[in-house]
């Protein structure tokens, strides 16, 4: 391979990318403003009034704009719903944690604790466990607590099956010279099976982040008092649909960043590892 | 596992917790076997199950062969790739009220939900499998002058199968979790339709018999795949737990 040679070469990447999403955004734009629809005009006629898209439908990037600009700093009442939401997203997948690892790192350190264990582990994950909804409701009513329930539910199992394959995958010549030199199972694992499944943990809670947000969303649509899934399923039903766009990129822009930091913390957490 | 059913059937029974809010396992048997046998369930489960059926199928005649070529070109990649990466962070089911606006609440806006969870996976599993092919094995097969094609179908394809499979089995947790989702939130039919309305009127037996039929079909439908898959992956050396 010779070195790319020329502006496009080195930037080729860049270029194709961002050209793609302009020209998105611009088809995207101009189907709701009838750019299209005016330009096809004189070759098929009246057949181009078919490109030509109400707002309510399909919105457009700069309505979305507009509206997220209004929500977030002209009424400001899109931070009511973002903070309940947030509590929420919290306190879920906080008790996911304090079940899901300790659960799972005695699952896969205890094998009859693993074999009692393992039928509901792949029971519930075989389960879309939002069909889990309507009986949290007759449970206990559809407030507060069923939202904290239903993320924690569909978080823990992610967390909980990747602490128990960390245990699993342990280097066992490490556990090996530990016990040699009389380890006790404590020190054990402290030392060698816990800094060992940190990457795995990780991994788990990433993915419980992803089903976290999916539990603020379902959880919202039935009879909430707030929150950003109540927002987008009212602005959906009133056909608000820049609302529903806002609503959505909120929820993927709160996702992105929580990514991130537990990225940061990884290499934060990872740095002896060679 | 028997002792967690005989202490909720105990508990059931000994009127500790009234049936009306935690059934128990005899009752939900037997509401199953009687709706199955009066065959009012039928109706929902054909429904979800053409919803679950067009939504994944189409999902992975989609996603594949795009994967392949993402995978394979570089250029399709960078033009493909912001929005496979975009859509990848969006939890497609706050689509739904989007979705509902477009296609109604019939049939299709599930199929749409389905097809949207699942496409990703696939398509993001299959790409990553193209990349991670042996190297070595392209620079055999050009170095005596294998064309393009024959690289593709001898190499780059069986190679990928075991990834596209992985996307599949991964894809098929997110139809389900379209299906039920979708047809709690607005429908007229089908078993998550049934489980939201059994819900409404305090029958708690249907509603566990319903979600145990998500996960019957949960359970089927990746054991279909494993099936498939050793199918596929015969010639292949077997390494670890399946030497």
């Amino acid at each position: 391979m010779i070195a790319p040679q020329g502006f496009y070469s080195r930037h080729e990447r860049a270029i194709l990318g961002v050209g793609a999403i302009v020209l998105f955004l611009a088809f995207w734009e101009g189907l709701e403003r009838g750019w299209w629809s005016d330009l096809l005009q004189p070759v098929i006629g009246a057949e181009a009034e078919r490109w030509r898209i109400k707002p309510i439908f399909i919105s457009s990037p700069a309505l979305i704009t507009q509206a997220a600009y209004r929500m977030f700093f002209v009424t400001g009442e899109i931070w009511r719903d973002l903070g309940l939401s947030g509590l929420e997203f919290v306190l879920g997948i906080a008790i996911a944690i304090t079940i899901g690892i300790p659960l799972g790192l005695a699952a896969g350190w205890y094998r009859p604790l693993s074999h009692a264990v393992a039928p509901f582990l792949s029971a519930l994950n075989a389960t879309p466990q939002v069909a889990f909804l309507p009986l949290i409701i007759i449970w206990i009513g559809s407030g507060f607590a069923t939202k904290i329930i239903i993320i924690v539910l569909l978080a823990v199992l992610p967390i909980a099956i990747n602490a128990q394959a960390a245990v699993r995958t342990t280097d066992p010549r490490l556990i090996k010279v530990a016990d040699s030199f009389g380890a006790g199972e404590w020190l054990l694992f402290r030392s060698i099976i816990l800094p060992s499944a940190v990457p795995f943990l990780l991994a788990g809670l990433r993915l419980a982040i992803g089903r976290g947000m999916i539990g603020i969303v379902v959880g919202e649509v039935y009879g909430s008092s707030g929150g950003i899934g109540m927002m987008i399923s009212q602005a959906g039903s009133r056909f608000q649909t820049d609302k529903v766009f806002v609503g959505v990129l909120t929820i993927v822009a709160a996702g992105v960043i929580l990514v991130e930091v537990l990225r940061r913390i990884e290499r934060r957490v990872e740095v002896w590892r060679p | 596992m028997a002792l967690f059913l005989v202490l909720w059937e105990i508990i059931s029974r000994s009127g500790l917790v009234d049936p009306l809010f935690i059934s128990s396992p005899v009752r939900v048997v037997r509401t199953g076997t009687a709706s199955l046998a009066s065959g009012e369930i039928w109706a929902d489960l054909k429904v979800s199950g053409v919803e679950f059926l067009l939504g994944y199928v189409g999902a992975a005649a989609v996603a594949i062969p795009l994967g392949l070529a993402m995978g394979w070109s570089k250029r399709l990649q960078y033009i493909f790739g912001p929005f496979v990466d975009t859509l990848n962070a969006v939890p497609r089911v706050t689509l739904l009220p989007l979705i509902i606006i477009w296609l109604g609440i019939g049939i299709w806006s599930k199929v749409a939900v389905v097809f949207l969870g699942a496409v990703i996976p696939i398509l993001i599993n299959t790409q990553s499998g193209v990349k991670t092919n042996e190297a070595r094995f392209i620079k055999v097969a050009r170095s005596f002058g294998a064309s393009e094609l024959k690289v593709f179908v001898t190499i780059i394809l069986p190679g990928t199968v075991p990834f596209i499979f992985t996307g599949l089995k991964y894809g098929a947790g997110r139809a389900l979790l379209g299906v039920v989702v979708g047809e709690l939130y607005a429908s007229t039919a089908g078993v998550g339709h049934l489980i939201a309305d059994a819900g409404n009127t305090f029958q708690t037996d249907v509603v566990f018999f319903g979600v145990l039929i998500f996960t019957a079909s949960g359970l089927v439908t990746v054991a279909i795949l494993d099936r498939f898959e050793r199918r596929f992956e015969n010639w292949r050396p077997k390494v670890g737990a399946a030497a």
